[in-house]
């Protein structure tokens, strides 16, 4: 036999590497060919492919290196009365030990569980032991006793058992081959004990095959009865899922029934699914999901929403032959004994409605025994009008679900992500992101499915929560994806404004990347971060983690659309702490990386140019903006994403800058469609409070009085209930107006004093709200003719608006519009030539704000002003050129139905008087 | 502290064949990891559930926070780490089989599947044929110490050593060849 020495090893090593790379059909080949080449080699590897076959068999090195048999810091302690004696299994819930009487009273030997959850979440040690007692009285043939509980020195609860010695029941039945009947005679016995113990009241929530023990005597034993409710908190009232457990190793969901996924209530019904579960994996050795292992997401989604095959149709695929030996059978011939009356019964205990099951266990029970007596069954087959009934209401269900299209935006994020990373040249890569599409394919189908069955749509935020759950429960998934997806998550929190959850997430994915060698989920993760911490009003720290984030991220394509994704936080950063220049020339590098960058992810390509126009419009380029905005919002129509979030956040921002343009009518429709995006049929709910507010300020601007007021009131109450300083703000100054205009002079006074007391809690002294705060006190002066006091308040507005200015804190509209306003002021007190210098230092600013090119309605107002001083110094020819060219803004920007339209066009001559 | 070398000047030194350096360096990542599977166990109670992986990502995090900046990168920390893994679960196989009870600490497999574990004969064994094979494919033995004695997933050990997962596990299958031919020759000779 020859021997493997060094030399010989590094010789073959070669050979090895490319059988072994080979499928078994090809090695036989190219073994063949070896042997001819190389002969004295050929013996030794065939020699080692053979032993590598045998090595697979036996599971060589497979299992663990340490052995946990005996635990020496637990054997021959004792629990209570008893003293332990080995370990016998460990499981989710925790460990379990072989145990006799301490006392010696007694030769029988107990189980004893050591339940790994603390009891002081759990009700307390009390709660725990009291019961433990009721289950304890639970007496049946076919259950396991329990016999004690209690709670050790160092707080660990556990429970003492009867000692079954025996094999799970699919098993026990595999290994004696037994046909249908004798299978369905053994699961009988199952569910005359789960009727036993639902008599008593006691629900067990966890069947499955390793909690159904069948002992060498055939004598059947069910363990954990009533076990998983001691898990589970009852003094909590919030109903809690698998996914929002904190343990959720101690509950199988494999066998869980859909309520027990979504948060339904549990009831024996939930039993009855189980039991369906158990009862098609012991006639079809399959378990209704499907074969082969399953990610947790994929399992959820199975219960919570797939049909399963029917048992008849599962045993003739050719994968399960060896099913139909088990049970003696054949393929064919199980079929046949499967269709029908079996087929029946099994479907009409995994019913996903806890309601359209078995009302009870002996209603199953009865079933089956009329099938062994070929009686005809107490419920009729499925009938194809059933499914197709069911189909339509939950699709129904699925469009009814307004975050629906929220939800596509996580996919949307991480989706742009993988469309890049697939850029990447080497293919392991590219392996790996196959993966990671799978499970946010996955997570989001899960996510998606998860409001149909209970039939109430969920909220966005509960949508968001179970995706966090998921993510963090599946298994199989490498950490960058979980990083990824995590950071995906927090970003609709951060877009819901959410930012302390968003953070959280954050801070997760950061954390959990902070060593792996591709550094570009840590560096995402960073950013991210960043942006979260630049809205709480961190704004060192948030540039601190923008700048440790694009640095981890070398500048090269491979990792062009992370760079992306963190300029453009890096450029929201920059805006929140006022450097719109900055934050400019970081969206025009992201940009500029975009169009060079090897793919285009459409929902990526969308987003920064919503920021870029934002950035554009923030250092006063409202043309570019706009052009921007325009192309932005036909994309979206092109790619039907309308009535999406960033669709929402797109009109609402172009509106707003179309508002601070003079261009109410056209904000007036952006505005309109932004809310309508985010309404919920009529429920407004979902619509930012701010976008009401500013609505509210266009509608003002039309002369929509009424319309206004009731935005107003809206917002008012809206931004109030979130917390919201910004859009309680904007309302209180649209309340103002609105009470000015209905005479209700006291009522505006008080609005506009609850904004003086929130600003000056809220805003540094000089910024320009306190100048639209003056002129608001500027104008309910004038409405009570109290002029002088209103030049006060002008003049103050106007200098608060040049200072701001001046310090590029707000752009030149302000200082413009209290110009205008206080040239009205100074003409009616007769300072003519002031008021002509003001509407003419008024003009070139507002029409530097204004979109190039195109009429606006302040600057018509500064016309409209400038018109009036002049003609009360009868400049009569100077007077109509001001108005003509007021008339000329006003039309184009209000409409020419509007009041103040048609008062220009009077004055301009240009219509009858 | 200032007087002791870092991690890194040892992990250089030994890569530059500095036996002494070699030594030093093993019995400081021993120490370490026996340190904290002894304070996990006193943190925890019983039973203590402490997974191999998780006590060398634990070990990285505390030693990188002492050592600072200039600490080794994660893949190159785990490559020394997951050998001394290796001889500190040998060590405790050993132990068990000189006196049977009374370990000094336990770390625990967090496979349930107990009947799974490995005899402590063979895992002697294993162990001196993979220092064998460290001389000769030095790749190989690393990747056995990662996977087995130390529980990573192909996926983790592609990651660490910047190969993809089936490069992974190809090598893991040969290695897995070498050992097991070693293993039973030696039972046969």
């Amino acid at each position: 036999m020859p021997t493997l020495t060094p030399e010989r090893w590094q010789e073959i090593s070669p050979f090895l590497d490319h059988a072994l790379s080979l499928s078994e059909a090809d090695r036989v080949l190219w073994l063949e060919s070896f042997r001819a080449e190389k002969p004295e080699l050929a013996d030794l590897l065939q020699e080692l492919l053979d032993e590598h076959r045998a090595l697979t068999e036996k599971r060589f090195l497979e299992g663990s290196p340490i052995v946990n048999r005996d635990q020496p810091s637990l054997a021959g302690q004792n629990i209570g009365a008893y003293k332990l004696i080995s370990p016998i299994g460990q499981g989710g819930m925790g460990s379990v030990w072989l145990a006799e009487r301490s006392d010696g009273r007694f030769e029988r030997r107990v189980a004893v569980k050591f339940l790994r959850f603390s009891v002081a979440a759990h009700g307390g040690a009390e709660r725990f032991r009291r019961e433990g007692r009721i289950l304890g009285q639970l007496a049946d043939p076919h259950i396991a006793e329990l016999i004690d509980a209690g709670v050790t020195p160092n707080g660990e609860p556990y429970l003492v058992l009867e000692h079954v010695e025996g094999e799970p029941i699919d098993e026990y039945c595999d290994r004696r081959r037994l046909g249908v009947e004798a299978r369905i005679r053994i699961f009988l016995d199952v569910l005359s004990a789960v009727a036993r113990a639902h008599a008593s009241l006691i629900v067990h929530r966890d069947l499955k095959p390793s909690n159904v023990l069948v002992r060498n005597d055939g004598q059947v034993k069910l363990l954990d009865f009533g076990i998983a409710k001691l898990l589970a908190d009852d003094a909590s009232a919030a109903p809690t899922t698998l996914l929002t457990q904190e343990d959720a190793g101690a509950l199988t969901p494999q066998y869980a029934a859909p309520e027990q996924v979504t948060g339904g209530a549990i009831t024996t019904a939930t039993d009855v699914y189980a039991l369906g579960v158990l009862l098609y994996l012991v006639l079809t050795g399959q378990h209704p999901a499907g074969a082969g292992a399953h990610s947790a997401a994929g399992l959820i989604k199975a219960i919570v929403e797939t049909e399963p095959p029917q048992a008849s149709e599962v045993v003739r695929s050719p994968d399960v032959h060896a099913s139909a030996e088990k049970r003696s059978s054949t393929p064919e011939r199980l079929s046949r004994e499967l269709r029908g009356d079996l087929d029946t019964i099994v479907a009409k205990a995994l019913k996903k409605k806890p309601a359209d099951r078995y009302g009870s266990v002996t209603a199953l029970a009865n079933d089956l025994q009329r099938y062994l007596k070929h009686e005809p069954l107490s419920v009729r087959p499925d009938s194809i009008m059933y499914h197709a009934a069911k189909f339509v209401q939950r699709n129904r269900l699925g469009v009814a679900l307004t975050a629906v299209a929220l939800i596509a935006v996580i996919a949307g994020v991480t989706a742009t992500l993988l469309q890049a990373r697939a850029a990447r040249e080497q293919r392991d890569f590219a392996l790996r992101q196959l993966s990671r599409a799978e499970a946010i394919n996955d997570l989001n189908n899960l996510v998606l499915s998860d409001a149909a069955p209970s039939g109430k749509p969920l909220t966005f935020d509960h949508l968001l929560e179970i995706a966090q759950g998921i993510v963090r429960k599946q298994h199989g998934t490498d950490e960058n994806t979980r990083g990824e997806l995590l950071i995906s998550i927090g970003r609709q929190y951060a877009t819901l404004e959410e930012y302390e959850k968003a953070r959280q997430l954050f801070e997760e994915a950061r954390s959990l990347s902070r060593y792996l060698p591709d550094r570009s989920t840590h560096a995402l993760a960073s950013c991210a971060l960043g942006q979260t911490l630049s809205r709480g009003g961190d704004p060192s720290r948030a540039e601190q983690l923008y700048q440790e984030g694009i640095g981890e991220l070398p500048d090269n394509s491979v990792m062009a659309i992370e760079r992306v994704t963190c300029l453009m936080r890096g450029s929201e950063i920059a805006s929140d702490s006022g450097s719109q220049q900055e934050a400019l020339i970081r969206a025009l590098a992201a940009e500029q990386l975009l169009q060079h960058a090897a793919s285009h992810p459409d929902n990526l390509e969308l987003n920064l140019m919503v920021l870029l126009a934002g950035d554009y419009a923030g250092t006063g380029q409202p043309g570019q903006a706009d052009g921007i905005y325009r192309r932005a919002a036909s994309r979206l129509e092109d790619l039907g994403r309308v009535r999406t979030q960033l669709a929402g956040s797109l009109f609402h921002n172009w509106g707003v800058m179309l508002l601070r343009v003079g261009r109410p009518l056209d904000a007036e429709k952006a505005l309109h469609r932004s809310i309508d995006v985010s309404r919920d049929n009529e429920s407004e709910d979902f619509v930012s409070p701010t976008t009401l507010g500013v609505y509210a300020e266009v509608l003002w601007e039309l002369g929509r009085t009424e319309e206004a007021g009731n935005y107003a009131e809206r917002a008012y109450w809206k931004g109030r209930k979130d917390g919201d300083g910004v859009a309680t703000r904007l309302a209180l100054i649209q309340r103002a107006r609105i009470r000015r205009a209905r005479g209700d002079l006291i009522g505006s006074g008080q609005m506009l004093s609850e904004l003086d007391t929130l600003l000056h809690r809220t805003l540094p002294s000089g910024q320009v709200y306190f100048a639209r705060l003056a002129s608001e006190l500027s104008l309910n002066a004038r409405a009570v003719g109290d002029w002088l006091k209103a030049l006060e308040w002008a003049d103050k507005a106007v200098e608060i608006a040049e200072q701001a200015a001046k310090r590029r804190s707000a752009s030149s509209l302000y200082e413009g519009r209290y110009l205008v306003a206080r040239s009205t002021i100074k003409l009616h007190l007769d300072s003519v030539n002031e008021a002509i210098a003001d509407a003419s230092a008024a003009l070139p600013l507002l029409q530097s704000v204004a979109l190039p090119g195109s009429a606006s309605s302040d600057v018509g107002r500064a016309q409209m002003a400038l018109g009036r001083a002049l003609s009360a110094e009868h400049k009569d020819d100077q007077a109509r050129s001001a108005f003509r060219n007021a008339s000329e803004n006003l039309d184009q920007s209000l409409g020419p139905d509007n009041p103040e339209s048609r008062e220009a066009r009077q004055l301009a001559g240009l219509s009858p008087q | 502290m200032t007087n002791q070398p870092t991690l890194t000047s040892l992990i250089d030194a030994a890569e530059h064949g500095n036996r002494a350096a070699a030594e030093t360096l093993f019995s400081t990542l021993y120490a370490e990891l026996h340190r904290l599977s002894k304070r996990e166990l006193a943190r925890q109670g019983i039973p203590v559930s402490l997974g191999a992986t998780t006590l060398l990502h634990q070990a990285y995090i505390e030693m990188a926070a002492q050592d600072g900046a200039s600490f080794p990168d994660r893949a190159r920390f785990m490559g020394y780490a997951a050998r001394v893994m290796r001889g500190l679960i040998i060590d405790h196989a050993r132990n068990r089989r000189a006196q049977k009870r009374g370990g000094h600490f336990e770390i625990t497999s967090l496979s349930s599947e107990v009947e799974d574990a490995v005899d402590h004969h063979e895992l002697i064994q294993i162990s001196e044929a993979l220092d064998e094979l460290s001389q000769s494919d030095p790749v190989l033995s690393e990747v056995v110490d990662l996977k087995f004695f130390c529980g990573f997933t192909f996926a983790e050990i592609g990651s660490l050593k910047g190969i993809s997962e089936r490069t992974a596990q190809r090598q893991w299958e040969k290695a897995r060849i070498y050992l097991h031919h070693k293993v039973r020759t030696n039972l046969e000779a």
